[in-house]
């Protein structure tokens, strides 16, 4: 009764109303002083981002070209804020040749089967008309964008970008939209590849090796930062990898596994929430020094707040006992079915870098006590209500997923 | 007082109830006997003591000091969660595993080891933390006690989680076997004799988790056996914090002598059985190695578990005495009890072999009775003043504590010696990794015409690749 109260979080709209509301109090708290109508002008703009994790996989090809132009020209918008301007021609400069590249990869698939529905490429490469060169060739490279939008490594520069570089209202439902627009595109892409067992088995190998270099490369990323907003963003790269690691196991495994379309809301709404916390959070906890250092204003003058923060964290880090956890054990329990086991073991070795980083990360946050409090930077109020209502979000979250099998 | 210690001073009333309460919850979790509250356990314990270690007064040194704790908890975590990733993979089916699902289920037991190893100062990572006090300060020199006690229970607990892969029990026997060595050592080398029972129960938590892993004799066995040995060592150690109350009058002295030396005899014997007579074969270099560490814990106990000098004119009688007294007992029976329960349960010795096993430990301490009889009272005990050349007194040394001295040097020597090679190596290892990583730092310099030239470079890879196909 009481887990069937929380359904709805199971899906994806409450998570995503929740990061919008929150990204509303951080764009108020961001433009004080300004009249409230326009201070909150750019909600409109996050709103499609919002609908996005609401309803994952909707938007076909065209969302992800759509998600990249709205997040650049969010983010040029300001032009005065260097930063964003950075994070915005970063993103065009990889997104834009990706999309180009995937373009090229369809347009090939499309000259050589003479159709450009996907389900009917299928049918018409089973014939074995064709040269196998010609359509193994475009396939991954029409997957390009889907493995640039996950921010999976070796592309996982970006994601630790925005957010560092953009303002806190804005990284994490960009993010999250981008990284669901990059899957979707995935799954789009190899809708109905079983029907022609080469790509498949291509497809999944190809998969298998992005999920197993995102993991190695993402881990020892996540080790060597020191800004509390990239070990965020490196952790959100390693959520893409295990997209990535799902998207393999679905396909060409040894055994049949759930597609992994089917956790693609969960998988959203939990990145949407946890993502919204932590980075929120880590605007306000102290750069790695190596040594004890002080502890963030933000847990000395309300630990609660930031205890609510820490849990997103290691939410997202998949510490055992958080929802995030959930997310990491289906994915390996996945990969185990499907007979992709060195796929599992970087997984397990992602984990252990990530659990540990997001342990090191909740130490430094507290730190060791120091003196004169009063000097201390305040925390705003806002910026504490996003983290409750983050914090609460997937506290019900992880309640909805208690009562079901797996999160779906 | 530093700044931070200044500041730290209103913390330390809440830490220090909070770092017990954590501590104690977490070593009664390690008793459980599942993977996922012996995490959990190590977990709280690890926390506990970053939470003593941040309010100290030197807060730098101790939360680096002990951050190496998380390390042990981390490796369990993983171990819970290939569990949790393969839940129909038990052990026996994971037995037949092959390939990478073999290597996971090296992974696994090689987690619990690692976990319980790293506790039990078997690891070149952190081995000296028993040299080093503990965060607080009202309990300094017990909490690194904590910490081989707590590997002992990890090992003992999930013995079903490793002792089956032959490479992890192989390797976990042989650093056991040279942490045990080590540990005499140190132990022998150590002049305080708190010093020395902090090292003797690494050595002796070594020699029980050791059993475990040759499964020489029945888990509750080996338990007994541990908890007879550590626990009488454990009492020495509260007692000599306590005005070494143990040491106080000849008969307690003595019972302790004969208690304490009888727990380590009775715990070294069934290892030494099956390590040096496998299959009934005698192998004297594994035997032989195996054996320094019981006669140098044999000597230790006895030779430095001397009367202590009564500073009173009359003897004060206390609960305490009689307290020791009954501990004292408790600790003589135990051994011989949990070897009588190993050979009602079948545990049965060839003749020339038990005898031979017991010689080690029986020749460290009669060799240490008989010349501390020699020296007399306190002999191998010196003061401080004596590691010079001469007594404290300016009197010349005598030849025997001449030597005492000196072998106690070479003792330190030799331990100081394996750590810094260990220390070095450990470095190597670090800087090694460090410099494959550091290419993948510096591959993103921030610049943005490197995020294009990785999408072409990427591109380009996946135009090849199907060629090389």
């Amino acid at each position: 009764m009481i887990v069937a109260a929380f359904a709805p979080f199971a899906s994806g709209a409450l998570p995503a109303a929740i990061a919008l509301l929150a990204a509303g109090l951080l764009l108020a708290l961001d433009r004080r002083g300004r009249a409230l109508g326009y201070a909150l002008a750019p909600l409109a703009a996050l709103l499609p981002f919002a609908a996005a994790v609401a309803a994952p996989g909707r938007g076909g090809p065209m969302w992800a070209a759509l998600a990249v132009g709205l997040a650049v020209a969010l983010l040029a918008r300001d032009r005065d804020d260097l930063l964003h301007s950075e994070c915005a021609l970063k993103l065009v400069w990889v997104m834009v040749p990706a999309l180009a590249l995937s373009w090229a990869g369809l347009e090939l698939l499309t000259l050589a089967t003479g159709t450009p529905v996907v389900l009917e490429q299928w049918a018409v490469l089973d014939l074995g008309l064709d040269p196998p060169f010609l359509w193994s060739t475009a396939l991954p490279l029409s997957l390009i964008t889907g493995l640039v939008l996950l921010g999976a490594a070796p592309f996982h520069f970006w994601v630790a970008d925005v957010f560092q570089g953009s303002r806190p209202w804005f990284a994490p439902l960009a993010v999250v939209a981008l990284q669901l627009a990059g899957a979707g595109w995935i799954l789009w892409r190899l809708g109905g590849v079983e029907a022609f067992a080469p790509a498949a088995s291509l497809t999944g190998g190809l998969l298998g090796i992005a999920a197993g270099t995102a993991f190695v490369a993402g881990a020892a990323t996540l080790l060597v930062q020191r800004r509390p907003e990239r070990r965020v963003g490196t952790l959100a790269s390693l959520h893409g990898a295990l997209a990535l690691a799902a998207l393999a196991a679905a396909h060409g495994g040894r055994a049949s596994v759930a597609p992994a379309g089917a956790g693609l809301a969960a998988w959203g709404a939990h990145l949407a929430l946890a993502l919204t916390g932590a980075s929120t959070l880590a605007r306000f906890l102290p750069v790695a020094s190596g040594a004890a250092s002080p502890g963030s204003a933000l847990l000395r003058r309300h630990p609660a707040a930031g205890v609510v923060g820490l849990f997103a964290l290691l939410s997202l880090a998949g510490v055992p006992g958080t929802p995030g956890a959930r997310i990491w054990l289906d994915v390996a329990r996945d990969l185990a079915v499907a007979g992709r086991s060195w796929a599992l073991l970087t997984l397990a070795g992602a984990w252990l870098a990530a659990f540990a980083v997001a342990m090191q990360q909740l130490r430094e946050a507290f730190g060791v006590p120091v003196v004169s409090p009063s000097l201390e930077r305040p925390v705003p109020a806002p910026a504490r209500a996003a983290l409750w209502l983050a914090g609460a979000g997937l506290l019900a979250l992880g309640v909805a997923w208690a009562g079901a099998a797996r999160p779906s | 007082m530093t700044e931070p210690a200044a500041a730290a001073a209103p913390h330390r009333s809440g830490a220090r109830p909070l770092g017990a309460v954590l501590c104690t919850a977490g070593l009664a979790l390690l008793c459980w006997p599942h993977l996922v509250t012996s995490a959990v356990g190590l977990e709280l314990v690890a926390a506990a003591f970053w939470i003593w270690s941040r309010v100290a007064e030197d807060a730098h040194a101790q939360v680096s000091r002990w951050a190496w704790l998380r390390r042990p908890a981390q490796a369990l975590w993983l171990a819970v969660a290939i569990h949790a990733a393969l839940p129909t993979m038990g052990h026996a089916a994971m037995a037949e595993a092959r390939g990478a699902f073999e290597l996971l289920r090296w992974l696994e037991s090689g987690a619990v080891v690692w976990a319980g190893l790293e506790l039990l100062a078997a690891l070149p990572l952190a081995r000296p933390f028993s040299d080093l006090p503990g965060p607080l300060l009202a309990m300094r020199p017990w909490l690194p006690v904590m910490l081989p006690a707590a590997g002992f229970l990890v090992l003992w607990q999930h013995a079903e989680h490793w002792r089956d892969v032959a490479v992890v029990r192989g390797a976990a026997s042989y650093l056991l076997l040279v942490t045990a060595l080590l540990g005499t050592l140190r132990a022998f080398g150590r002049r305080q004799w708190a010093a020395s029972l902090r090292w003797l129960m690494i050595s002796d938590s070594a020699i029980a988790a050791l059993m475990v892993a040759t499964a020489a004799v029945k888990s509750e066995v080996s338990v007994l056996l541990w908890v007879g040995s550590c626990g009488g060592r454990a009492f020495l150690l509260a007692g000599e914090l306590r005005g070494a109350s143990p040491r106080r009058g000849p008969l307690q002295s003595g019972l302790w002598r004969i208690a304490a030396w009888t727990a380590s005899a009775a715990l070294a014997w069934p290892a030494l059985l099956v390590l040096g007579f496998e299959r009934g074969r005698f192998d004297p270099l594994l035997f032989s190695v195996a054996s320094v560490p019981v006669a140098l814990t044999a000597w230790v106990t006895v030779g430095r578990l001397v009367e202590a000098p009564e500073r009173r004119r009359m003897t004060r009688l206390d609960a305490s005495a009689s307290l020791g007294h009954v501990a004292a007992l408790l600790t003589l029976a135990l051994g011989p009890l949990a070897l009588v329960i190993a050979w009602w349960g079948g545990f049965e010795a060839a003749w020339p072999g038990s005898v031979v096993a017991m010689l080690p430990a029986t020749l460290g301490g009669v060799g240490a009775w008989l010349r501390s009889r020699g020296l007399g009272v306190a002999g191998e005990i010196a003061a401080p003043a004596d590691a010079g050349t001469g007594a404290a007194d300016g009197t010349p040394r005598s030849p025997a504590r001449g030597g005492a001295a000196a072998s106690r040097a070479v003792a330190r020597g030799t331990f100081h010696l394996v750590i810094a090679v260990e220390r070095r190596l450990v470095l190597f290892v670090g800087g090694l990794g460090r410099a494959l990583v550091s290419p993948i730092r510096d591959l993103h310099t921030g610049d943005a015409q490197e995020y294009l030239l990785l999408v072409v470079g990427i591109a380009v890879l996946a135009l090849v690749l199907p060629l090389l196909q």
